[in-house]
């Protein structure tokens, strides 16, 4: 038997204070760790175990004047499946395929895939969504969620716009008045273990949705409703590609129809409308690319997005200008032999045969083109374009709609007597409908640029008010006593001018009609328009009806006008404005 | 234990039994069972939907080697010198045998199945390295200073590490090391150790450098955040980091709730930290010190150079599992698979363990024959 040795021993100890030196140093690894890291991966080990879902907001309603709604809710369901809770997946694949009518393949492969939570479909009728819930099945679940609804489907479509997938504006009123419709999503925080289930009496933080406010608008649903008719009326009776029609009050800016046909769903933005027999062929070949574009084509708002060629409804803003400038008076006689020389062109007037001897009144009546070139001449284009800029012409308007257009004018330094010339009478440059509608309010209301516009107020949905919007106003663009010769001329166009076919009887009723050729000039297309308002002699609705490529005759104030007087004899009894004794000549 | 207190046990011809080394051990094995009850009750529910799985195996275990350790402690330790070579044999032909018929878990073939229990035969070989080279050595003593009966024992032992580290490279890595320590501790000179020590850490790097995987977790340890195998790691030091200075209380552990894979296996001393905090894991590493200390008093006051050996063999063996095991779970080396004496989920392990407790408590009731 062998003693154990004194150096045994002592290299025991050795080993021993070893052991006890490596273990300190990992005990200042543990400090390290657990005092100085503590809270970074503290931090870390949270956002791992905290699970966040929202509580959806319910967006805000859009409301019009007369308290319709033309924007809400409705209560959809998302069906999604729990991976690790699902005990029968044939039974789960079986019925979702069936209630949800979707591809066995593509249930197949979300119910399969190891994931914490699987989203199956998002937007399901509530009905479906209750149904597959009484189900039982385990593993799969059904969240109820907002989508945006529109009850009138068609109903303004391109003003009012529609939201996507969370619920976010895409086009028209919805994104300009995204911050006050949407409100703020809620949260539910929970801690879940590492296959995602919650952890009960593990306690949860709530946060409350805010719901968005109701945005009340002047779109008026039954003029809306009554221009949409007679839009659709006009465009299937003329085989026209669209027909635009604004009403709005000249005195504030308010507007109280936009249509523009085709109209879509809005509760089915993504449906592309029947395409005209012209692009069915076409339709074969629609890639992805292309159906996009013909998407955005769809939901373009031709009122505020596209530009046009004003035609003669312009020449109304040559007379301000002209008078404003005091270049001429209304006894003024001028001579239209058919044409008017300038420079070295023959520019025709619509009547070849000529008008003859007229005073202004006559001819802003006849509508012809040599007096208004010659207004257009004697102003000049210096001053003729500081009267552009006081008018508020070559500016955008400002309306509450995205994606407006910019007047598309000559640069000044390019404009001879020919082009100053063809812009007296409204051509060679283009403006939005919503521009002209705005400006002529403008010039008929006293003098007050106003700035054209929807939205009226925010108000919670108990009806408190949030939000009086404001809208700018700039006074005294054009005399009142300019004003008021407009209004006066402009209502002997429509009792005995080129406007007739837009008088009502016992109605005072001012306007001018329009017939442009769109470009190119050679593919014979035509746009033909009519702008007018009532009363005459003080303005209280002013209404724009363009009809885009009309087949036939294509005269503004053949067809256009009567769109106006179709409308006004409905809407001005609906808007209270008393009938007066006006004598027709 | 002071000098007079052990004069007065001699006088009275008491026979020693070193009752502290036992509370502590029992102590760890009952603290070891809250905590595995703690870390395993969830991934117990989830896989056999009995939140006490774990805690009834690891019971019945602890029951088997306390019973072992009261059987072995009974009998003279040095009756094992006449068995070294059947422990070796047996070992070595298991560890042999778990290669072709072993059971396969997470890709390694560790398990012999015997019908009624799964076993781990080189949780033997490691108290078959540690009787077999106390016995050799002890015949021996004079030689060891030689550098010749170095490599002896070396070339001895290394056909064990060999066979174990096919499949098991951590324990293989404890084997040697208690080795390594038993040869230091009976050998007079310091210089060759060093000398091993660099051809140990030449063996470790060629180890490494063989296998690709090796490499590649040596890049994990480095950075755990950017591999999607650092994710064990990266998860342990979640627990360990939100632990703080007094955890979140025991049962408080969120990160044992799947998100630590098999929590209650090598990384429950991170589970330990989350819940205990900093506070309870210093107390867990001062155990462990306690019983470390009780292991080298009795080395030290061991009636022969044999009983110093076996109980310097156990005290290698749990030291280098508990550096091992803490560095690992705190990413202070590399990930390699290595449990927490007492505390971590395994049968096989704490039955041997506690029979080599039993072997220890033998030791230390030779030592009243100190004066003969």
């Amino acid at each position: 038997m062998f003693r154990n040795k004194t150096y045994n021993r002592r290299k025991l100890l050795v080993i021993f204070s070893l052991v006890i030196l490596v273990l300190g140093i990992l005990v200042g690894r543990l400090v390290y760790l657990m005092i100085f890291c503590s809270e970074y991966y503290g931090q870390k080990a949270e956002d791992l175990h905290e699970r966040e879902r929202d509580i959806k907001a319910a967006r805000g309603k859009i409301i019009d004047a007369t308290g319709t709604v033309l924007a809400t809710n409705r209560t959809v369901c998302t069906i999604s499946v729990i991976h690790s809770q699902i005990d029968e997946p044939e039974e789960v694949i079986a019925i979702l395929t069936k209630e949800l009518e979707m591809e066995e393949e593509a249930v197949r492969k979300r119910v399969e895939k190891v994931s914490s939570i699987e989203r199956i479909k998002s937007n399901v009728d509530k009905e479906i969504g209750d149904k597959i819930r009484n189900y039982g099945l385990a593993g799969v679940k059904v969240d109820e969620d907002y989508k945006r609804y529109y009850p009138f489907e068609t109903l303004a479509s391109k003003v009012l716009g529609f939201t996507g997938g969370d619920n976010q504006g895409i086009i028209g009123l919805e994104v300009i008045y995204e911050e006050y419709l949407k409100g703020s999503n809620g949260k539910i925080l929970t801690l879940t273990d590492a296959r995602g289930i919650e952890i009960e009496n593990a306690g949860e933080r709530r946060q409350e949705p805010i719901d968005g406010n109701n945005l009340h608008i002047s779109l008026d649903y039954n003029i809306q409703l009554y221009c949409e008719q007679a839009a659709k009326k006009v465009m299937e009776a003329k085989s026209a590609d669209g027909v635009s029609i604004i009403v709005m009050n000249p005195q504030n800016g308010e507007i109280m129809a936009m249509v523009n046909v085709p109209e879509f769903d809005l509760n089915h933005p993504f449906t592309l409308l029947p395409m005209k027999s012209s692009a069915s062929e076409t339709e074969q070949s629609t890639t992805e690319q292309n159906k996009q574009d013909l998407l955005n084509q769809m939901w373009r708002n031709p009122c505020i997005n596209d530009t046009y060629e004003p035609g003669s409804v312009f020449k109304i803003i040559t007379t301000a200008s002209a008078f404003e400038e005091g270049v001429v008076s209304l006894g003024d006689q001028f001579f239209c032999p058919g044409y008017k020389m300038v420079e070295d062109r023959r520019i025709h007037c619509h009547k070849r045969a000529g008008h003859g001897a007229e005073d202004f009144t006559q001819g802003i009546m006849n509508s012809c083109n040599p007096v208004f070139i010659e207004l257009g001449l004697r102003l000049g284009v210096d001053n003729f374009y500081k009267y552009f800029q006081q008018f508020g012409l070559l500016n955008r308007t400002g309306i509450d709609l995205p994606g407006e257009a910019v007047t598309i004018m000559h640069n000044k330094k390019n404009v001879g007597p020919v082009e100053l010339a063809t812009v007296s009478f409204g051509q060679s440059f283009q403006i939005t409908p919503i521009q002209l509608a705005t400006t002529v309010s403008s010039l008929i209301n006293g003098g007050n640029r106003v700035t054209p516009h929807f939205g009226v107020s925010v108000k919670d949905d108990q009806g408190e008010l949030v939000e009086t919007l404001q809208y700018d106003v700039k006074e005294g663009i054009v005399s009142s006593e300019t004003s008021e010769i407009l209004r006066t001329v402009l209502e002997k166009v429509v009792s005995e001018g080129s406007g007739k076919k837009a008088y009502i009887e016992g109605f005072s009723i001012g306007g001018k009609t329009a017939t442009s050729q769109t470009l190119p000039r050679s593919a014979n297309k035509y746009i033909s328009s009519f702008l007018g308002f009532s009363p005459a002699k003080n303005p209280q609705v002013l209404a724009l009806a363009i009809i885009n490529n009309p087949q036939g005759i294509y005269y503004g104030g053949t067809i256009a006008a009567p769109v106006v007087q179709e409308i006004f004899s409905n809407i001005l009894p609906y808007l209270g404005i008393e009938k007066e004794a006006v004598p027709q000549n | 234990m002071s000098r007079e207190q052990r004069a007065d046990k001699r006088q009275k011809n008491f026979q020693y039994f070193d009752y502290s080394l036992l509370i502590i051990v029992f102590f760890l094995i009952c603290f070891g069972l809250v905590m595995l009850y703690s870390t395993s009750s969830y991934n117990g529910q989830v896989k056999f939907n009995d939140a006490a799985y774990y805690l009834k195996n690891q019971l019945k275990a602890d029951l088997l080697g306390i019973v072992a350790m009261i059987v072995v402690a009974k009998i003279d330790y040095r009756i094992w010198k006449n068995f070294w070579w059947i422990a070796y044999i047996a070992a070595f032909g298991l560890c042999v045998l778990v290669l072709f018929i072993g059971t396969e878990l997470n890709g390694a073939k560790r398990w012999l199945n015997l019908g009624f229990i799964s076993f781990q035969p080189s949780e033997m070989a490691k108290l078959a390295i540690i009787v077999f080279l106390a016995t050799i050595i002890s015949q021996m003593p004079k030689q060891m200073g030689k550098f010749s009966s170095l490599i002896k024992i070396m070339v001895l032992v290394l056909p064990m590490v060999g066979i174990v580290a096919t499949e098991n490279l951590s324990t293989a890595i404890i084997i040697l090391g208690i080795a390594v320590a038993l040869v230091f501790v009976s050998s007079p000179k310091y210089m060759q150790f060093i000398v091993m020590g660099g051809a140990v850490i030449a063996f470790g790097a060629i180890f490494i450098m063989m296998e690709s995987y090796r490499a590649e977790r040596l890049k994990i340890w480095l950075e755990p955040e950017k591999y999607e195998k650092g994710y064990q790691t990266l998860q342990g030091l979640y627990a360990i980091g939100s632990g703080g200075l007094f955890g979140k209380g025991l049962g408080g552990s969120m990160q044992k709730l799947g998100f630590v894979p098999e929590a209650q296996n090598d990384m429950i001393f991170s589970i330990i930290c989350e819940e205990l905090g900093l506070f309870g894991a210093v107390c867990v590493i001062l155990l462990f010190v306690i019983v470390l200390w009780r292991f080298m008093v009795i080395a030290s006051n061991a009636q022969d150079l044999y009983g110093a050996l076996i109980v310097t063999g156990a005290l290698a063996h749990i030291a280098i599992q508990v550096i091992l095991n803490i560095a690992v779970v705190t990413n202070t080396i590399p990930n390699t698979g290595i449990s927490l004496p007492f505390i971590s989920y395994g049968g096989t392990s704490v039955v041997f363990l506690l029979s080599e407790m039993g072997l220890v408590l033998s030791v230390s009731r030779g030592i009243r024959l100190e004066q003969e």
